[in-house]
This record gives structure tokens, sequence and C-alpha cells, in this order.
């Protein structure tokens, strides 16, 4: 099978590169791209990291549409083109810099804020399975990147919050153990949160856990009404 | 209600739904009969009070809709975030200009 790839580094620049690789059942586009790198070409640059789909390391552009490679049969396709994930600055072929993503991730605070928490003297945080389902899908979010890559309001602007980590605020926001629900409110709320998402809906659509990003930027909204 | 966005996007839906009903008042004050929109027909209309307050509505609808949304646009942008002050005090004032300036010309009639 054809792996077309968007190849790229400082020397020359951004190019396009043909290789063939022989298919076996039940392969995926990462095992195709190991062989490229063990085979035909050591210097192909990609990340990857669990092969199970947990990691969220090897979402790439495949076809259009960002997957994550590890996930993406071969079968499906007759060739396959790669490219990086868009909105993304490019460090070497399928490499993306993902500091900035990490750190408006950081910046909603996404982590329990619970005064009654403590270290020394363990309590145990009692959640009935109606409390835990208000937020359960969105702990799924393994941070790949693919709903960000997609997201028209990221393409025009860098500093905004994106829908991963928006994602994350609204799933510490509806946690019943959780009480930094306010102060995560004030950081959503700025002009660069959920004020500049046009529901285009697409990072719901891209996203390889169904998690639905768009849905929680709506409902943060609605929260931030009150 | 945290600070000005969260006022500014409610006034949009809220606008955007006001305008579908205006509009379509005003389609069929200018479309249900064959000359309704000769200058003799306008000039008539907008003489009478109750019109007069109904296209001042409309006015103030449409030009809050149409400049919020320019703002949201220049604030989807990098240099526009940047310059957030400046983007807002500036389509403040063009709006009201325009409102001011469309109440104006409806009172002359």
């Amino acid at each position: 099978m054809k792996f077309k790839i968007k190849r790229f580094n400082e020397k020359n620049g951004s190019y396009w590169q043909t290789f063939e690789v022989p298919v076996r059942t039940a392969m995926t586009v990462l095992d195709g791209l190991f062989y490229i790198r063990e085979n035909l070409d050591n210097s192909l640059a990609f990340r990857a990291s669990c092969r199970m789909g947990i990691c969220g390391s090897c979402a790439v552009k495949i076809n259009g549409k960002p997957r994550l490679a590890c996930e993406t049969q071969l079968s499906k396709f007759k060739e396959v083109k790669i490219e990086p994930l868009d909105n993304f600055a490019v460090i070497k072929d399928l490499v993306t810099e993902f500091e900035g993503f990490f750190a408006k991730h950081k910046k909603v605070k996404p982590y329990l804020i619970n005064p009654k928490i403590s270290y020394e003297n363990p309590v145990e945080q009692i959640q009935t399975p109606k409390q835990l389902k208000a937020y359960y899908d969105f702990t799924l979010c393994i941070k790949c990147g693919a709903c960000y890559s997609v997201c028209p309001a990221g393409a025009t602007l860098e500093s905004y919050l994106g829908p991963a980590a928006l994602a994350s605020a609204y799933r510490f926001n509806a946690d019943s153990r959780d009480h930094g629900k306010e102060e995560r409110l004030k950081i959503v709320s700025q002009p660069n949160g959920v004020w500049r998402c046009h529901s285009a809906m697409e990072c719901s659509e891209v996203c390889p856990k169904q998690i639905e990003p768009a849905k929680a930027i709506q409902l943060l909204r609605r929260a931030t009404l009150r | 209600m945290r600070g000005f966005e969260p006022l500014a996007w409610v006034l949009q839906a809220i606008t955007g739904i006001a305008m579908v009903f205006l509009i379509t008042v005003h389609f069929f004050a200018t479309h249900s009969a064959h000359d309704l929109l000769s200058y003799e027909s306008a000039v008539e209309r907008l003489k009478s009070f109750d019109y007069k307050l109904f296209y001042a509505l409309l006015l103030i609808v449409v030009s809050f809709h149409a400049f919020n949304g320019l703002r949201a646009v220049i604030l989807d942008t990098e240099g526009g975030m940047k310059r957030k002050r400046l983007v807002n005090v500036s389509i403040a004032m063009l709006a009201i200009l325009a409102i001011a300036y469309g109440l104006f010309l409806l009172m002359r009639f």
C-alpha cells in the first residue's frame, strides 16, 4: 500500500514523500509508520507510545481527518495520506508542538479543588453513580489534540483555550466533589474562553473517544450565564 | 453573569431571534401590496408613530447584532484579541453613531 507522508524539517521545509508498505491483515497506520522507520527511512519522525488508543500521542491527519494512527486499520483505505495535525506548529515530519496545548489545559485548573481533601488525614470522597455519570464521559479525554486541530476558532486565534481545555474545565465543574467551580467559570468566561466558540461542532465530530467537547462548551456557557 | 462577554453573547442571541420577527413584519409592510415600496408610500408609512417606533426598534436590534458580530470576528484574530479594549470601544462608538444617525433620519419624517 502507498503511504504518502507530508514531511518537514528545517533544512528542506515541507514536502511529500511516498513509501510502499507491505500490508498484513489487521495492520494499523501506526504499524505502517513503524515499518517505514525500521525498514525504509529511519529519519521519519512521529509520536507513539501505548499503541492502544489511551495515550493520545499518535494523533495525525489520515486521509484528511484527524485520527489515532494506532486505532486506524489500513483495511479501510486503498492508500493513505498522512499529515501532521493542523493548528499546531510542526517540529519535524508528523511531530507537532504540544506545549501551548498543555499550557491551556493547565490554565483551567484541571484538578479537584476541595479544601476538605487532606493528604495527611484522607477521608473517602463519596459519590453516587448519578453524580459520576454527570461528568464521566469527559474524563475519557486523552489529550490527543484532534479536537483542537479542526477547531476554526483555534485556527485564527492561538490564545483561544480550545475544546480540550474547556471540556476538561467542564469535567471538574460537573464533579460533585469539586469546589472550584467559580474559579474555573471566571477563567473560561474570559474573552479567549467559551465565547470564541462558533459551534462548528467539528471537535465532537473528530474526537476519537466521542466525548463531545462542543457540548461541554455549551454547558459551560449556560453555567457562566447563571 | 461574569463580565461583558456573556452579556454580549446573550444579547446577540436575543437580537438574532428578534430580527426574525421584526424583519418578517418589515417584509410584509413593504411587500404585501404592489405599490408599498414607492417613495410616497414609504414617506406615508414613516410618518406614522407606530411605524417610527417599529423601525427605531429594528434599527437598534440590527445595528447591535451587526456591530457585535463584527466585534466577535475581529476578536477571533490574534491582532484583535491583543487590542480588545480598543476594538470594544471603537465598535461601540461606531454602533452608537450608526444608531444615532438612523434615529435622526427617522425623526425627519
